[in-house]
């Protein structure tokens, strides 16, 4: 077991906060899934609208992987398939048949003893999209083969699910879900949690447990692994979202696909922040039905660091596992530079009279204009990776391969920086800058 | 303020791409967010934001040097006062008095600075950082008060222009632009930047050297001893006790002199998070070190410079307005945590050289910033090429 306390970060005190309540569950006529959702892959549809389709069945396979194929996430027919510019893929959208979905039989899977049998038994599943690899965060590859799997169990982004509260009934499947996931791997099973919660999986002895303490982004699997195993130039690290285990650990005992996982709905502008037992890609309105304080919204499909906007009417994405809404707010306060502080204001920087401890009500707001950048050790006051961040943006912006890989951006995601992005007086998005370094690399290697 | 606001969205259109104004577009951005707070949406990167921005940065600067200014303007009516026999003036009439010639150079200042940082923006297309705001707030204060206007205002034209601009703007830039402004009107206008007579707005026939040039000028003595004297003797009525050199009734650049008004600057900024106190704890310590190396040497030497003890070396000059308002400067500092303890101390360590060994430059912390301004990518370089060592060993 590896303790880890986290100095730097900033746990952000938005308004909102989910309570440990269930709303009442919804009925789903339509859920969707989205290739947009999967970075770098080359979809190629495998059904047409009207068809008829039952959950698992493949939908999409990559042309790039042609092994690796999304299942469909409902029993009924593909009410519609809807293409952006040059006939992209944007979202296949399924009508939901609850009988045709309860004639699912179980039955147990055998041949899972070795890694080729669970990667055979993912792949025929169409379960594979579930894994997802570090570096570049896109969907593993399942001829890799991963120096260690790592899951974190402890999400400590703003308004984020508690995995401890959403997954307690939930312990035989994820029990199975571990066991053969570390089939795959002949390195470590790293398990990211928070001090007192999961107790039981400290029993299992192919379970290495990482306690953290300390304020986000502690429980990322990308801060984690650079205190206790640094990503190298070749390494590939395999990874599960935690509200997903119960997903797999269904397929790996039962081998049915049950889409169910609990996510939550938080933020400034809902009434009632709680948490929901949904589907994968559900619905957003029928949640925010009379529970929004206010209709000018921006509905966010994740946390509020790294979430994408969806529309009312779209559904949530299928890595995701909380809706984040915020007010959309056009306010601009006469010379609101000089504003001496109080509660209007939020700052990590001592910079406003007052503090930050009462939870505070975020807008889409900038909070001010792009400038050039000035490094006054913000970044690094909420960065707690041995990387120069400064440095390793610099030589993305100056498109400097070599440099890049020698300032450690495979350690690093989007969600990892996202904080640095929040904290930066000069407004600089600097996930979008290691996002840009990644995508050259990739590209280009 | 409704009204306001609709002024300048509609003014705004003109300003639009493709509208006959639209080359002024950063004069306009730069007036619409002073007025009023931007309502640009977060797009990309994370939704929601932190309510810091480069506008409170800059500010917050700002508001560590007005104390500066306050003192410093009394600070010259009461040395006139002191010095002139017949004349008795009250403590706030002392202040207008300073008033008198700080305003002027402070206006002049700004009206040069402007002019740069406005033609540059509309000619390069980047939008008015107030980045110098800061800068042609920072120049006056390292003036003297009987400097010419029209020095001032080609010597901040320069600090913008060579400093600043033609290496990119606010971000890009080697030296810190106001000490560029600095060193070059000390060594363009050199009579109107050294000597005696300039550092305070004195009388016929008196003359108000400032500390450093006490000792500077009078070898094979100790230090001490030349302050006390000065202290006495007529026409230097002025006192360079510790306390006194401490509380800045001194005669000296404008804003340099009161000590605990800067340190209080510094706390400030240390407080808000913009200014790092790791540079100024270093710098501290690297003058600490050389000057009690030096005190350790004076027996050698007959440089009464090297007699100066640490103490004094703090509270004489301008080493810790230096320290605390240019050397943090973020762009031009080292960006490294590490980095920044090396350029801090070798800060400190090169203003006592220069004072000391070179008596000829009594204010070494302005070169001694400024060297170490073209050291601090070097300094960045080797700390970050140790990480990238760790990385590839680990690699290997």
């Amino acid at each position: 077991m590896f303790k880890l306390k986290i100095k730097n970060g900033h746990n952000v005190n938005i308004a909102g906060n989910p309570d440990k309540k269930f709303l009442p569950t919804r009925h789903h006529s339509s859920v969707s899934l989205s290739p947009e959702n999967f970075r770098y892959i080359k979809p190629k549809l495998l059904v047409k609208e009207n068809d008829s389709i039952q959950l698992g069945d493949p939908v999409f396979f990559d042309k790039l992987n042609p092994d690796i194929k999304w299942p469909a996430i409902a029993s009924g027919k593909i009410s519609k398939i809807v293409y952006g510019d040059r006939r992209v893929i944007k979202e296949i959208i399924f009508e939901v048949n609850d009988d045709k979905e309860k004639s699912l039989q179980p039955n147990s899977p055998n041949g899972l003893s070795s890694k080729e049998g669970v990667i055979n038994y993912l792949l025929e599943k169409n379960m594979w999209p579930f894994l997802k690899q570090r570096p570049f965060n896109k969907v593993a590859n399942p001829s890799d083969n991963p120096k260690s799997i790592i899951i974190s169990l402890a999400n400590t982004a703003p308004l984020a699910i508690n995995h401890h509260f959403t997954l307690s009934d939930q312990q035989e499947y994820i029990v199975s879900a571990l066991k053969h996931l570390k089939e795959l791997t002949d390195g470590k099973l790293f398990l990211i949690v928070r001090p007192g919660e999961f107790t039981y999986l400290s029993d299992l002895e192919y379970i290495d447990l990482v306690e953290i303490e300390g304020p986000h982004p502690a429980g990322n699997i990308g801060v984690v692994l650079n205190h206790i195993q640094p990503i190298n130039n070749k390494d590939i690290i395999w990874t599960v979202e935690g509200h997903h285990l119960p997903i797999l650990g269904k397929i790996f005992s039962d081998g049915i696909f049950d889409p169910s996982i609990t996510i939550n709905i938080a933020g400034p502008c809902v009434k009632k922040p709680s948490y929901i037992k949904t589907r994968l890609g559900c619905p957003v309105d029928i949640y925010c039905q009379d529970n929004l304080t206010r209709d000018d919204v921006r509905i966010i499909s994740g946390n509020v660091l790294t979430g994408k906007e969806i529309n009312l009417d779209g559904y949530t994405n299928f890595y995701d596992s909380s809706i984040s809404i915020i007010e959309k707010s056009f306010e601009r306060s006469f010379m609101g530079w000089l504003h001496p502080g109080g509660s209007s204001k939020y700052s990590i920087f001592n910079a406003y009279i007052g503090d930050n401890k009462k939870p505070y009500r975020f807008t889409t707001l900038q909070n001010g204009s792009e400038r050039a950048f000035v490094p006054i050790g913000a970044w690094e006051k909420v960065f707690p990776m041995d990387i120069y961040i400064n440095e390793l943006a610099r030589s993305i912006v100056a498109n400097d391969v070599d440099e890049m890989e020698q300032l450690g951006i495979y350690e690093c995601d989007e969600e990892d920086v996202a904080l640095c992005s929040f904290v930066c007086p000069s407004k600089t998005d600097v996930g979008g800058i290691i996002r840009k370094g990644l995508d050259l690399i990739y590209f280009d290697g | 303020m409704n009204f306001l606001k609709k002024i300048l969205e509609r003014s705004g259109k003109l300003f639009e791409k493709g509208r006959p104004l639209s080359w002024a577009h950063p004069i306009w951005e730069a007036t619409d967010t002073i007025l009023f707070s931007t309502d640009k949406q977060t797009d990309s990167g994370p939704h929601i934001r932190d309510n810091m921005d480069i506008k409170r940065t800059m500010f917050f600067v700002v508001i560590a040097l007005i104390p500066c200014y306050l003192f410093g303007a009394y600070n010259i009516g009461y040395l006139n006062d002191m010095a002139t026999t017949d004349v008795s003036r009250s403590m706030f009439e002392n202040f207008i008095f300073g008033m008198s010639y700080v305003l002027p150079i402070l206006i002049i200042t700004f009206v040069s600075g402007a002019i740069c940082e406005l033609t540059f923006s509309v000619i390069r297309r980047h939008e008015v950082n107030e980045g110098f705001l800061v800068t042609c707030a920072l120049i006056p204060l390292t003036l003297p008060p009987l400097v010419p206007l029209w020095q001032v205002f080609i010597g901040t034209a320069f600090g913008i222009i060579i400093g600043k601009e033609i290496f990119g703007g606010v971000g890009t830039n080697i030296f810190n632009p106001a000490l560029t402004a600095r060193a070059f009107m000390y060594f363009a206008f050199p009579t109107r930047m050294s000597g005696e007579k300039i550092w305070a707005v004195l009388p016929d026939g008196n003359t108000g050297a400032t500390a450093l040039a006490i000792p500077a000028n009078s070898p094979k003595n100790i230090a001490s001893d030349l302050f006390s004297e000065a202290s006495n003797v007529a026409p230097n009525y002025f006192d360079f006790s510790l306390w006194k050199m401490c509380w800045g009734l001194i005669p000296g650049s404008i804003g340099e002199t009161n000590k605990i008004l800067i340190l209080l600057g510094a706390i400030f900024l240390v407080y808000v998070g913009i200014a790092s106190w790791r540079t100024m704890v270093a710098s501290v310590s690297g003058l600490f070190f050389t000057a009690f190396l030096f005190n350790i040497l004076a027996g050698f030497s007959t440089n009464a410079m090297l007699t100066i003890t640490p103490l004094q070396h703090l509270l004489i000059g301008s080493f810790l307005f230096g320290t605390v308002f240019m050397a943090t400067e973020p762009v031009t500092s080292a960006h490294t945590n590490k980095g920044k303890w090396i350029y801090g101390f070798m800060i400190g360590v090169l203003t006592v050289i220069i004072r000391s060994v070179n008596p000829a430059y009594p204010e070494g912390v302005m070169l001694a910033i400024l060297i170490m301004n073209m050291f601090a990518p070097l300094i960045d370089y080797y700390v970050v090429k140790s990480n990238i060592k760790m990385r590839i060993a680990r690699n290997a």
